[in-house]
């Protein structure tokens, strides 16, 4: 459905992206992630045709954006950073003139103007300015003019930034509902948003792709190599050396200074065995007494901040799933 | 065509939200009922003592249509020099500063047919300005015999001269995302075009007439005398192709530019 391929674009000597390529299926929500001026915004620009790449082509709804950018913005909808609206129209004179831009007319505009004012709860406000509205509101002004024409392709450039956390929720709940069969893409800085909406995620840092795949087997494989924390009160000697002979067990660190007689170990486990319950076993025959155990679950944060941060722990240079 | 006309009744409705144009309206109502009145008046003593003396009123040849009509038709691209540049500025310049460009740019758009609807969106504004100006020459008209035919070229002129004095305010507009700028650039590329008339007079020959053929008010004063000149026309009219083109360099820019 959308397809990106080596798109580069350069702001004079400034790198926008560089050799960025994905693609997103008919109906799969992508979510979009990189810090702030990682190429996000640029990569939806060059999507919606609004800026031309230095090389490099994009298909939306299969029709090539530089070639054919009119075909291809028909089947779109587009929510910019900030949320750009003309303060001085009433919201529903707003939708009005949108759906007149993307060739709407007659009952097929004022149906495709009813259903959105409902389904993003415009209706109270219709005959409000837009300028007097609140940022919440704005917002779903912002998503109903994406999808006014029913587009098969909606991109949505941060659609939660600067809301207060009940409109964050608000418009998250929106943008679920809204989905349906659409093929979405969301950028944003906000994880949890994400593992929220997204069925996919692409992390983009400094303008590359670093890291991409779908949500869950991007979990599963961060969690195959499980790390567990250990707390207990014993010898720390035996303690560590019982416990480097569970079967599984990769090796064993002792972290930092014990309190009190407590030590706190670190086990890293290979592979998607369980090895919690043998652990406690070898505590027990190490004639320890274990006070605290827990695994330690890789999050998306732990994800992103690691590619984010260019750390390179084990064996994940670039998760590719 | 469709297109165009949504975005032309769309920067009209703006327009009238704002109170700028109230502010222009009445301006320019007030100025051209000063300008008419004055003329008016004048000529009402002139032609009273004309009357007293028929053998220099056979040697002036004073008309009620040149001696009214013609120095309020002159005054109108005198007033316009002011007025367009506030009329324009904002059409490109606060989509710019607003953002809302970006969406705009991201419709199913041509280029042309943005261009084209803010134009013709400020094109009536300023026939809408020009209607109000009908009145004094049928004011004229209930008192002594005006010449229709005279005053239907100095119309075409002023509509003319309009068109390109508004292009120009355009294409300042969309040079910059800020109106005052915009309205400054637009104001000295026509007085410009409005000087280069008095730097022909001192200019030695070739250069003198290239001076005087690129001047607007030059252009104007044929169509305020009664005379359609091609060569007034083409002036004119490509004035307005120029800077239609230049405009949509200037956004194919801003899009590259991002």
């Amino acid at each position: 459905m959308i397809r990106v391929e080596n798109l580069t674009k350069y702001y004079g000597n400034l790198r926008g992206v560089e050799d960025i390529s994905f693609r997103v299926e008919e109906g799969e929500v992508l979510g979009f992630l990189g810090p702030n001026g990682a190429g996000k915004s640029t990569t939806m620009r060059i999507l919606t045709g609004y800026m031309p790449p230095n090389s490099g082509s994009a298909w939306v709804a299969d029709i090539n954006v530089s070639e054919s950018p009119l075909e291809a913005q028909k089947n779109l909808g587009y929510l910019p950073e900030n949320n750009p609206l003309y303060a001085e129209m009433t919201v529903r004179a707003y939708l009005n003139f949108v759906a007149s831009m993307k060739g709407m007319s007659g009952a097929e505009k004022e149906a495709g103007i009813r259903r959105v004012l409902g389904s993003c709860g415009l209706e109270d406000v219709a005959h409000r300015l837009i300028g007097n509205l609140s940022k919440g509101y704005r917002q779903r002004v912002g998503l109903a003019q994406a999808m006014v024409n029913d587009p098969p392709v909606l991109i949505l450039d941060e659609p939660t930034s600067g809301l207060d956390p009940a409109q964050i929720v608000e418009i998250r709940n929106l943008i679920s509902e809204l989905k349906g069969n659409r093929t979405l893409i969301l950028s944003t800085h906000i994880l949890p948003e994400v593992n929220m909406v997204c069925d996919r995620v692409v992390i983009i840092h400094q303008g590359r792709i670093a890291a991409e795949g779908a949500l869950d087997t991007l979990a599963a494989k961060l969690q195959a190599d499980s790390t567990i924390r250990i707390s207990a009160i014993g010898v720390v000697d035996a303690l560590s050396e019982k416990m480097k002979m569970v079967s599984g067990v990769e090796r064993v660190e002792l972290l930092g200074a014990s309190t009190g007689e407590e030590a706190h170990f670190e086990v890293h486990a290979k592979g998607g065995d369980d090895v919690r319950s043998a652990l406690v076993a070898a505590v027990f025959a190490a004639e320890g007494k274990l006070t605290e155990i827990r695994q330690v679950r890789l999050t998306l944060e732990d994800l992103f901040v690691r590619t984010v941060s260019g750390e390179q722990k084990h064996d994940e240079e670039t998760v590719n799933v | 065509m469709y297109n165009t006309f949504f975005i032309c009744r769309r920067e009209l409705a703006s327009f009238f939200f704002s109170p700028i144009a109230y502010v222009i309206l009445a301006a320019w109502a007030v100025l051209m009922g000063f300008f008419y009145s004055g003329a008016f008046l004048s000529y009402a003593t002139v032609s009273m003592q004309l009357a007293r003396n028929p053998q220099a009123a056979a040697q002036y040849n004073i008309t009620p249509t040149s001696a009214v009509l013609e120095p309020v038709f002159s005054s109108v691209t005198v007033i316009l020099l002011f007025v367009a540049p506030l009329l324009t500025m904002r059409l490109f310049s606060e989509e710019k500063k607003q953002g809302t460009i970006e969406l705009m740019l991201t419709f199913p758009l041509r280029n042309g047919q943005l261009f084209l609807g803010k134009y013709l969106s400020v094109l009536s504004i300023y026939l809408i300005m020009l209607a109000i100006t009908i009145v004094y020459p049928i004011i004229l008209s209930t008192f002594v015999k005006v010449d229709w035919g005279i005053v239907s070229s100095a119309y075409l002129g002023m509509i003319l001269a309009g068109m390109a004095f508004l292009s120009v305010g355009l294409l300042a507009s969309s040079w910059t995302s800020n109106q005052i700028v915009a309205a400054m650039i637009a104001f000295m590329i026509l007085l410009a075009t409005f000087l280069m008339e008095a730097l022909a007079i001192a200019a030695s020959e070739p250069l003198s007439s290239i001076l005087r053929h690129l001047s607007l008010g030059m252009h104007m004063r044929n169509f305020i005398r009664g005379i359609i000149d091609t060569r007034d026309i083409i002036y004119l009219v490509n004035i307005n192709i120029l800077c239609g083109f230049l405009v949509l360099r200037s956004l194919e820019y801003y899009r590259w530019r991002g």
